[in-house]
């Protein structure tokens, strides 16, 4: 670069001094979570009680559904760590055992709900003669509340996870189908969907590449709501008795079993509804932010 | 306007219908037999098959589907199993406590979220506004039966202020009839308030920032009147639509809220039912809520043409 000819009699102006600190683009994952603290917070408590779930037999634990009834409703302490409940059982073990039972419901439900939502949403949104028909099924589902639903399911079929997680899908789907075809409906008057068609893309083609991809992000947000509905209401079915059975400790069952004792032994009841109310804390924080980092926009819709 | 709720009363026809259908699938698949309980122990194969004969139960799903129907039209919703008392007599009895609950919850947390929503808006982005979302977020991860447990120890173990459980009927006075429902209200209305004070808050945000807003201001309107008359009714239509989705909400959390609480109203009365695998009971609680449901719901989306004549469908 060849010098620069100033002029004489020209003051050059000096460098400002820096006022702010230089702007460092966060990046990574870190960077990510630094950006979105409730996805760090949510996650990470998520991630721990998964990790909960998991190793349940490795963290000091009994078998959760072993008696001891001269041990019975034993105050919190040494021998138990959350006390233990009128059969003698051990509430820690029983707690953290029921971690397994919610976020395998919450999880699975989550995830077939959204994938047979999705089906069905793209489908009713291409398919104008499904769509009446369907939409019409959706909205008689949707108009029965879908607590009273899952409970109408599962007097049904005897209490097992399968149905619990059977009967709270079903009731889940309405929403999702609906959301999907809102999106697809919207998609579909889209120029490059009309360019797609124009080129000759067959029609599941269009919906595979073209439609399918955008409704994921509205449709992931989505699934962490159904997922924290769907570990409330697993809980709120063992609760009244219409959901796991009682042998299967589940954060519904064991506040079940200490209804009848909240009165003198409130903690049967409060721990396992700590947990819970943490854990679909996580998720409903995972979600919120989940939506804040895939679309702004959304923050509003949902 | 008329076509336009002649066209929305209509619609509900299918939903209902739906609705019914399902309803009856659901005693029509109930495990068990009613000719083979009626019958009893002694009674030969040809017994039950004579006596389900009689009852009508041999006949095709359709013909049963639209006698049923007929039934529940002229107000017959059959009858109990456990109890032998008809199901619309037993729904009658049980129907005061849930109604007092849910309209006590209804204006509770109406008079709570609304305000909080507004105030989130307006001081959009301060320890006000980060305080109700954090609420929000709250209210709907605390579960309704834990917020009741707790509130329940609380103020009626703990602190004596309320009746720890039961209900009190209305006849017998406003103030026993309240005081019985306050802590059983504030734990149902957990979730409702933090669904509209959400959704009240995103509403206002948008308002806030038209132009009349500004117009409202320059000429020098008071910061309350113009949040609560010129915003609000601005924002009415969005807030009024998740008051009346939310009903679900309320519905639901009213089962577990009685069970609680021990109101002996609906709800508990379906959790019986489902204990006993009571069907006719069950299936005429669900036909009830959601045909109030949905009844709600068509009230909500009429009303639209009142509080914004702009609508036009």
């Amino acid at each position: 670069m060849s010098a620069v000819i100033i002029p004489a009699g020209l003051a050059i102006a000096q460098p400002m001094p820096d006022v702010l600190p230089p702007v460092k683009p966060r990046r990574g994952v870190l960077g990510f979570l630094r950006r979105y603290p409730t996805i760090a917070i949510g996650g990470g408590l998520l991630l721990a009680m998964l990790c909960i779930a998991v190793f349940a037999p490795f963290l000091w634990t009994k078998d959760p559904t072993s008696l001891a009834p001269a041990l019975r409703t034993r105050e919190p302490g040494a021998q138990f760590w959350f006390g233990s409940d009128m059969l003698g059982r051990d509430v820690y073990s029983r707690v953290l055992y029921g971690a397994r039972v919610s976020l395998l419901v919450g999880f699975s439900v989550a995830f077939l709900a959204s994938v047979i939502g999705l089906t069905i949403g793209l489908f009713s949104g291409f398919i104008r003669l499904a769509d009446s028909i369907v939409m019409r099924v959706m909205d008689g589902m949707m108009s029965i509340p879908p607590i009273l639903l899952a409970i109408a399911l599962m007097a049904l079929t005897r209490g097992s996870v399968q149905n619990v997680i059977l009967a709270i899908t079903i009731a889940e789907i309405p929403r999702v189908t609906r959301l999907v075809r809102g999106v697809v409906l919207s998609l579909r008057e889209q120029p490059y969907v009309d360019a797609a068609v124009a080129s000759g893309t067959g029609t599941v083609m269009i919906m595979w590449r073209h439609i399918l991809p955008n409704t994921l992000a509205p449709l992931t947000v989505q699934a962490t709501y159904i997922c924290a509905a769907a570990m409330i209401t697993e809980a709120i079915l063992s609760f009244i008795g219409a959901g796991t059975p009682p042998i299967i400790p589940s954060w519904g069952n064991i506040m079940a079993e200490g209804r009848a004792l909240w009165q003198v032994k409130p903690y049967i009841v409060f721990f396992p509804a700590v947990f819970l109310s943490i854990t679909v804390l996580a998720v409903n924080l995972l979600g919120d932010g989940l939506r804040d980092a895939i679309d702004p926009r959304l923050a509003k819709k949902l | 306007m008329w076509a336009y709720i002649i066209r929305r009363v209509l619609a509900t026809i299918p939903v209902m219908a739906f609705v019914a259908l399902f309803v009856f699938s659901l005693l029509y698949l109930a495990p068990g037999d009613p000719a083979a309980v009626i019958a009893g122990d002694q009674a030969t194969p040809d017994d039950v098959e004579r006596i389900r004969a009689s009852l009508g139960l041999d006949r095709p799903y359709l013909v049963r589907f639209s006698e049923w129907v007929f039934r529940i039209l002229q107000g017959d919703l059959g009858t109990s199993i456990f109890t032998n008392l008809p199901v619309g007599h037993m729904i009658a009895q049980r129907i005061e406590p849930t109604l007092s609950l849910m309209i006590v919850t209804l204006c509770l947390a109406l008079s709570i979220a609304i305000p909080m929503g507004v105030v989130a808006a307006w001081k959009q982005g301060t320890w006000i506004d980060r305080a109700v979302m954090g609420f929000a977020v709250l209210g709907f991860s605390v579960p309704v039966f834990v917020v009741g447990y707790l509130l329940a120890y609380v103020f009626a173990l703990e602190l004596d202020w309320f009746p720890v459980q039961g209900y009190t009927p209305f006849a017998q006075g406003f103030f026993p009839w309240i005081e019985n429902l306050v802590l059983p209200a504030v734990a149902l209305g957990g979730v409702y308030i933090a669904l509209i004070a959400r959704i009240t808050r995103a509403t206002m945000l948008e308002v806030l920032q038209q132009d009349y807003i500004r117009t409202a201001r320059a000429k020098g309107a008071g910061q309350s009147s113009i949040l609560f008359l010129h915003a609000l009714k601005n924002a009415a239509v969005p807030i009024v639509t998740v008051v009346g989705i939310g009903i679900a909400l309320l519905i639901g959390g009213a089962v577990v809220t009685e069970s609680v609480f021990a109101i002996p109203g609906l709800g508990r009365l379906t959790v019986d039912a489902i204990l006993r695998r009571d069907y006719p009971v069950i299936q005429g609680v669900v036909l009830l809520f959601s045909f109030v449901y949905v009844l709600v719901n068509l009230g909500i989306d009429l009303l639209y043409t009142f509080l914004d004549p702009r609508i036009r469908y």
